[in-house]
């Protein structure tokens, strides 16, 4: 459970079963394909923080000694002659390399010693727990979040959400439309400026507030977050027709998906969709109608050009005074998984950080009086996984020492 | 006016990338210092013109909304960054690769290492200038203003550009193997090189997802909704952890590395070209 090896042939299926996903299944995320190598990867990650974090942590916490800095490998010889003020320019040479060196005398040696990136061990760990986080407020948003829709018509309050699974959810207060607008950059339509709500919620039949909601500005009340997603136009009540047969006229109240006999005849017409501005000609219904238990046929009518007439049809339909008005949609959104998955976030990166770039490395520069007096100087330091940087370090340490005495 | 400079900044890089042929074959130190000189003024003209796009941008933004405060003004600047259609987005990732390439390994910019970044650059402008790209600059619909946009891109963007620097120094790391040529980095080196651009391009792409999702929260209240962009950014990124985990845990170097990299810069590809014209989802506006 704790193999590498495992991780990877996990991350390989996951990344197998994500790329079908995008090709051919969406839903292949919330079935066992994907969550069971995910549940596995998890228990993976798991059960490699209670091995390796205790040890980690323990890694951290012990300090760095002036006896361990002499147990480093050796980097470099330098010589100085007796004369020189040696513990100061060794000191001088760490301090503006790296930072201010502590001291310890062992014997006839004088060490001192650096150290940084302490933190490395916990780098991975913190990464993963980071991780884990993430999943965990996934399922946890899943279990215990709730999401739905809720579809606002101008002036009328609405107290329950739509839950995607077909089911509503009461809530303990009512949101009410006042207006719905949309705004374009250009006259007549292109590209949105922005959609907007404005809403009043009012709880014990006392008003809570007036609240607006814009993509990318959501709203939240009662622990439940309402974003804009989507709109649409409805007719106010009926949409009334006028159908010409010869020089009879009679007129019909249309509703929508509703078919509406017209009396002394077999038709039957049906209002199928409304839209506010069709392809910028304004507003305009798609009508049905059938003869009979015939195949309906399909017809639009703009407000602009409200006649239509077909002499094979036999008849004319006129579409008469079109009161419309928006509605909205507001995706509802009460997930406690949330600052879950932020704290998996911050965890990930702060790890991430540590791991890669501040990698532990250790220096010590040890002075011992030779033979005429002179002093001989050592460069220790070691950093298994910084060695790019500790390279670099090491090579401009040693020539500030090797230069240091002239 | 602004589509010229970008068409002569094209011609610029590719010349550069020819001068730093030139000097990895004639192993000449004068070419490379020439190459490396209009290859600065390249980056330099390339910051500017990017610079007047944005300008641009905001001062068409004005127009539709002139801003009340320095705080409105400040964010107008924020949201007008210029990212936010394929175009911007070709431009930018094409400023990135010199960008990161100054700033993360200037050492070794020189002979065929140079070739391939300014190779990179030369061929995402031209994909911008000759691709038949719609480069209109165009007012923003209502999800693209957030802050988080700019974050987002730039991150994102950012770590493509690393990746696709890890992926040059792949490729030559395979040549450098088979053919041994002396003015390439030794073996050793060109690993390192892979795998710091690796981590570079992983922070950053972490990034990039993170701020992507934050942003997603804010505007349709879903973090994460299997979008085939994101999911695909979630496959580069598996990819690369992939590689840092077979890198510092198993001790991996040298050429099955650099074969992760080129399967993870090909994952890159899909995700920012592939995506977009195969799989539609809520980033199919930026094409
Ligand atoms: C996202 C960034 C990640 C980073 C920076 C990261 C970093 C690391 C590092 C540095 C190690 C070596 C630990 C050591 O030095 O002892 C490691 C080990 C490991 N990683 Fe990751 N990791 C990441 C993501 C993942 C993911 C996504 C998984 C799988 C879900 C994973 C699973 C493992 C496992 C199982 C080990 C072995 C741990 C052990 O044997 O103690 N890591 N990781």
């Amino acid at each position: 459970m704790t193999s590498i090896r495992l991780t990877v042939f996990l991350l390989l299926i996951l990344a197998v079963v994500a790329v079908v996903g995008t090709v051919a299944a969406p839903q292949i995320y919330y079935q066992v394909w994907f969550l069971a190598p995910l549940g596995l990867l998890t228990l993976n990650l798991l059960a490699c923080l209670v091995e390796g974090l205790p040890q980690a942590v323990r890694k951290t916490s012990r300090p760095f000694t002036g006896e361990m800095a002499l147990t480093l490998p050796e980097r470099g010889r330098f010589t100085w002659p007796g004369e020189a003020k040696a513990p100061v320019l060794a000191q001088d040479a760490l301090r503006r390399e790296l930072g201010r060196p502590r001291r310890k005398i062992l014997d006839d040696k004088e060490v001192f010693f650096y150290s940084r990136g302490r933190l490395r061990p916990l780098g991975p760990y913190l990464v993963h727990l980071g991780l884990v986080l993430v999943l965990a407020g996934g399922i946890v948003g899943k279990f215990w979040g709730v999401e739905g829709r809720m579809l606002l018509q101008p002036g009328l309050p609405v107290s329950s959400i739509e839950l995607d699974n077909r089911k509503t959810r009461p809530l303990s207060f009512q949101v009410q439309l006042d207006r719905f607008q949309v705004f374009y950059y250009e006259e007549g339509g292109g590209t949105p400026k922005e959609f907007r709500s404005d809403l009043a919620i009012f709880e014990d039949g006392e008003e809570k507030g007036k609240f607006i909601c814009r993509v990318n500005e959501p709203v939240t009340f009662g622990g439940y977050t309402f974003y804009q997603s989507s709109y649409g136009v409805m007719p106010q009540g009926a949409v009334p027709v006028q159908i010409s047969r010869g020089d009879k006229r009679q007129t019909l109240d249309l509703l929508m998906r509703r078919w509406a006999p017209l009396p002394e005849s077999d038709l039957q017409f049906m209002l199928v969709r409304v839209e506010a501005n069709l392809q910028g000609y304004g507003p305009a219904v798609q009508l049905a109608f059938r003869s009979g238990a015939g195949h309906p046929q399909i017809i639009w009518l703009l407000q602009k050009q409200p006649e239509w007439a077909d002499p094979r049809a036999g008849f004319r339909v006129a579409l008469g005074p079109l009161n419309l008005q928006y509605y909205s949609v507001l995706q509802v959104k009460q997930d406690p998984g949330v600052w879950w998955v932020y704290a998996g976030f911050i965890l990930l990166l702060a790890g991430m950080y540590i791991a890669f770039f501040r990698p532990s490395q250790r220096w010590a520069v040890v002075l011992q009086k030779g033979k005429g007096g002179r002093w001989d100087g050592r460069l220790l330091g070691a950093s298994p996984r910084g060695r790019e940087t500790f390279a670099i370090h090491t090579e401009r340490l040693l020539a500030r020492l090797q230069g240091g005495a002239s | 006016m602004l589509d010229t400079v970008y068409g002569a900044l094209m011609l610029l890089y590719l010349g550069v990338g020819l001068l730093f042929l030139a000097a990895g074959l004639w192993a000449s130190p004068a070419l490379n210092r020439w190459a490396r000189v209009l290859f600065g003024a390249g980056l330099a003209a390339h910051s500017a013109a990017l610079l007047g796009r944005w300008w641009e941008s905001y001062h068409l933004a004005l127009g539709h909304t002139p801003p009340a405060y320095f705080s409105e003004k400040l964010r107008l600047v924020i949201l007008q960054a210029p990212m936010s259609n394929f175009y911007e987005s070709l431009v930018f990732f094409a400023w990135c690769l010199p960008f990161l390439a100054i700033l993360t390994f200037r050492r070794y910019l020189r002979d065929y290492l140079g070739t391939v970044v300014a190779i990179a650059a030369c061929l995402l402008l031209a994909y911008a200038s000759l691709g038949g790209v719609d480069s209109r600059i165009k007012p923003l619909m209502p999800a693209l203003k957030s802050n988080w946009l700019l974050f987002h891109v730039l991150t994102c963007f950012l770590g493509y550009a690393s990746f696709t620097l890890g992926f040059g120094v792949a490729i030559l790391y395979l040549v450098q193997e088979k053919r041994p040529r002396p003015t390439l980095p030794s073996l050793p080196e060109l690993d390192r090189l892979i795998y710091q651009a690796t981590v570079i391009g992983f922070l950053l792409l972490t990034l990039g997802i993170l701020t992507g999702a934050v942003w997603a929260e804010t505007a349709w209240g879903r973090y994460w909704s299997w979008d085939p962009k994101e999911t695909w950014s979630l496959i580069t990124w598996l990819v690369y952890a992939t590689l840092l985990h077979a890198r510092l845990v198993k001790g991996w170097q040298g050429r099955r590395i650099a074969w992760l990299a080129v399967l993870g810069f090909a994952a890159v590809l899909f995700t920012y070209f592939g995506v977009s014209f195969l799989l539609p989802g809520l980033h199919s506006y930026l094409t």
